[in-house]
């Protein structure tokens, strides 16, 4: 397998993980403004702080309301980290692997495309949004299935899995930043009083929530939320999962001589996090570390694999 | 007949499918009745069918413009060029005697050069063309074949003879969109196709990788073959991936590949060099090797040239093989077949004035207004000029271009192109069409049941390249004897 292809085959699987955890984002987030009464301080803004791009959107925008934050993640072209701009990565880099990939895999994505640059001006209006964000959800769970079923579990589906699980695992930690405001000391009263709606949509916006049902067997809290989904090894979306499958896809790749140590700390990192009793500040830290293991986990896998310098 | 056959015009050349306004030819007769039983509405709703599937197929070609490169959807016909199987085989018999002939003449002038020394060509042609490669000479290709894909032109004239227009040898292309048409037109039409016997053409794919396997450095049982492509720019990218997919080989670009000290060429990979056997190499000899070629190539692999030369690359199409692929070179092919083959061509050739003879350079200059006169070496329709559709002032201005350069041109008569049926509008209008097969030649030779039709989309326009407002449609060979 050529290294160039290695190199577009992860990054189509980091672009599209990427469309597909906006699209919840925005998604799980319209439904739980529709729950929450007004004056609870869970804005757009947090959205928009989730991806760590405030500065570049008040650079655009002047009010972080529903239009402004759904625009400028859906369908802004000019910000790399939209929806759009995602999709329309993770179709650059599929036009250059088609010799690797099932056809439908390419039409798939391709069809994914067509349709948001074809619904691009929709976005204001929440019923078309939810049709976009719907079709976007379903698009990509085709994708991932129709790869699992029609592609060899090879080498090319690897660096799929791999791209795919190092994305996920950085979602899952933002999102996870986004609880923090959870714990704050300072949270207002009627913050508190809605605690568990807030934790709920936490679960669902990672698709959890059953799964939580079945493995905690306790009612919604905030320790056993975030336990559950920085530690799990079973639950897709948890950071732990995401670990074994980066080391699973590692082990069977060649020339990975220099790799196992990196996953074996950052395996143990994750485990030795306590989430019993920790603080706003604490979590944050943590949260910070992991990300920042990941980028360099990344920076390990492309220097492994990707480059192409002369040998 | 209704509507959407409106003063459809059958006086304009020689129709393929129709012998009248109102008289389908024998091959034809199916799909008019057919159409017949469409009205203007449901047409129209078969031919937004089939542009959503090429936007979502994502067939597309790639157009150079100032504001950057645009890829564009593949224009395409809904309505199907027909072609008996009875005509087709005469085609191509033709086709492999015409492709036959030129690998021997290759293989000649890079050898013995025996058909200069026969006085059958002046040894000049050679030696100022272009396409030339000194460094090609005293090579042996596998099965001494040099062009291993060939696309030739072929056009009907008035007379209702098929004649070929020039030999593509250097890098043809189009054959995707061949495979691409036909699969549109299974979903457009599916009712119909169920009930015509037509041609497969979907073993094109494995043909060309056991073509390619067939010329594979000697002793090598499995070999390694990769499509080498300019990369995304190139206006054919969208067909390379699409080859390579199909035959499950690597597509690769210059960067990938590396010559090592052992004169072999390897592509980087995951894990580490992995040696390779065949190319088929989608970009032009000058850009093929910098060590060799054009210095600023960046497209290329510096070393090609060398591990090709010591056996342990194979290339299709051979570096060189464009000699062949030259417009006065084309005037000789039917020497060549007699010369080398000892048979009568079977496909005629355009009557075909040198530029380069005096006398048929007067003739060319004194009858412009009536002539087709193209460059020797472009493709794509580019630099030439259409006698009886130019103005005076262009017609001025070509004879001293002609003049200042007389080696670089032909001229041939303006033919009457064949038509066809396209929907224009919601209607049938005659447009301009050629055919384009496709021919392999390794161990064994393969021609394409039928090839890419093109068509030329404006009314009375004769240039049906996709660069130049051309289109296609499906090609079907018909067989209709056991009916």
């Amino acid at each position: 397998m050529l290294s160039r292809s290695a190199e577009r085959l992860y990054w189509l699987a980091r672009y599209l993980e990427r469309t597909e955890n906006i699209a919840r984002l925005v998604s799980v987030h319209m439904n739980l403004l529709l729950d929450l009464p007004f004056g609870v301080e869970m804005g757009w803004l947090q959205l928009v702080r989730i991806n760590a791009a405030k500065q570049e959107f008040y650079e655009k925008y002047k009010a972080a309301n529903e239009r402004n934050v759904t625009r400028f993640l859906l369908v802004d072209a000019s910000y790399s980290g939209s929806l759009f701009s995602s999709l329309s990565a993770a179709r650059e880099n599929i036009r250059t692997s088609r010799d690797l990939l099932p056809d439908e895999a390419w039409e798939q994505v391709n069809e994914m495309y067509l349709f948001t640059k074809n619904n691009l001006d929709t976005v204001h209006n929440r019923s078309h949004r939810i049709a976009l964000l719907n079709e976007i959800l379903k698009g990509c769970q085709r994708f991932t299935g129709l790869l699992s079923g029609y592609m060899s579990h090879n080498h090319p589906y690897r660096f799929i899995r791999l791209g795919r699980n190092i994305e996920r695992a950085d979602m899952t930690s933002r999102i996870l930043d986004l609880s923090s405001l959870l714990l704050s000391d300072s949270r207002s009263d009627e913050m508190r009083q809605y605690e568990t709606i807030l934790w709920v949509n936490i679960l669902k916006s990672l698709n959890a929530q059953l799964m939580y049902r079945q493995h905690v067997r306790s009612s919604v809290n905030g320790d056993d939320v975030l336990n559950f989904l920085l530690l799990n090894t079973t639950l897709p979306r948890a950071v732990g999962c995401c670990i074994a499958e980066i080391a699973d896809a590692i082990n069977a790749l060649p020339n990975n001589d220099s790799l196992p140590e990196a996953l074996v700390n950052l395996k143990a990192y994750v485990q030795a996090i306590d989430t019993k009793n920790t603080t706003q500040a604490q979590l944050r830290g943590i949260l910070d570390d992991l990300q920042n293991k990941l980028g360099e986990l990344h920076f390990r896998i492309a220097k492994n694999w990707f480059l192409r310098a002369a040998e | 007949m209704k509507s959407i056959w409106e003063n459809y015009k059958t006086d304009i050349a020689y129709d393929e499918l129709m012998s009248s306004e109102f008289q389908p030819r024998q091959i034809s007769h199916r799909l008019c009745q057919y159409l017949n039983t469409l009205n203007k509405n449901d047409i129209d709703k078969r031919k937004m069918a089939a542009e959503l599937a090429i936007l979502e197929m994502g067939i597309s070609f790639t157009v150079y413009s100032d504001e950057g490169n645009i890829d564009r959807a593949w224009p395409f016909d809904i309505i199907p060029r027909i072609l008996s199987a009875k005509e087709w085989r005469t085609i191509e018999k033709g086709l492999k005697q015409r492709l036959t002939a030129l690998n021997c003449f290759i293989a000649d002038v890079y050898g013995e050069q025996e058909f200069l020394k026969a006085g059958k060509m002046p040894a000049d042609i050679i030696h100022s063309s272009k396409n030339f490669r000194k460094e090609c000479v005293g090579m042996k290709p596998r099965h001494n074949v040099w062009a291993n894909i060939c696309g030739t032109d072929l056009v009907r004239d008035k007379d209702g003879v098929m004649y070929v227009l020039e030999d593509n040898l250097r890098v043809p292309s189009g054959v995707s969109y061949m495979l691409e048409n036909r699969v549109i037109t299974k979903r457009v039409f599916p009712e119909l196709l169920q009930d015509i016997d037509i041609l497969p053409i979907d073993d094109y794919p494995s043909q060309l990788q056991g073509m390619l396997a067939s010329i594979a450095p000697e002793h090598i049982s499995k070999p390694q073959i990769v499509v080498l492509t300019p990369g995304i720019y190139n206006s054919a990218y969208f067909e390379h991936a699409y080859l390579a997919q199909q035959m499950g080989a690597q597509l690769v670009e210059g960067g990938d590949l590396v010559v090592n000290d052992d004169d072999c060429v390897y592509m980087r990979t995951i894990e580490g060099l992995e040696k390779v056997d065949v190319i088929y190499r989608r970009i032009d000899d000058d850009f093929l090797d910098p060590e060799v070629f054009r210095k600023d190539s960046a497209l290329g692999v510096p070393g090609l040239m060398r591990a090709w030369k010591a056996g342990n690359v194979s290339l299709a199409n051979a570096p060189g093989a464009g000699v062949a692929d030259d417009k006065v070179v084309y005037a000789y092919v039917p020497e060549m077949i007699r010369f080398y083959l000892n048979e009568e061509p079977i496909l005629p050739n355009v009557e075909t004035y040198l530029c380069d003879n005096p006398e048929h350079l007067e003739y060319v200059l004194a009858h412009l207004p009536e002539l087709v006169v193209k460059p020797a070496n472009e493709s794509g329709g580019y630099g030439m000029i259409v006698g009886p559709h130019a103005t005076a002032k262009e017609i001025a201005e070509f004879r001293e271009i002609i003049k200042a350069n007389p080696r670089n041109y032909i001229g041939q008569p303006t033919l009457s192109i064949s038509t066809a049926p396209t929907l224009c509008k919601g209607k049938l209008e005659p447009r301009h069409i050629d055919l384009r097969p496709f021919i392999l030649q390794g161990e064994d030779t393969f021609v394409t049941a039928g090839g890419l039709t093109r068509v030329a989309l404006r009314k009375g326009s004769l240039v049906v390249n996709s660069s130049q407002g051309g289109g296609s449609k499906d090609t079907w060979i018909i067989n209709m004897e056991h009916k």
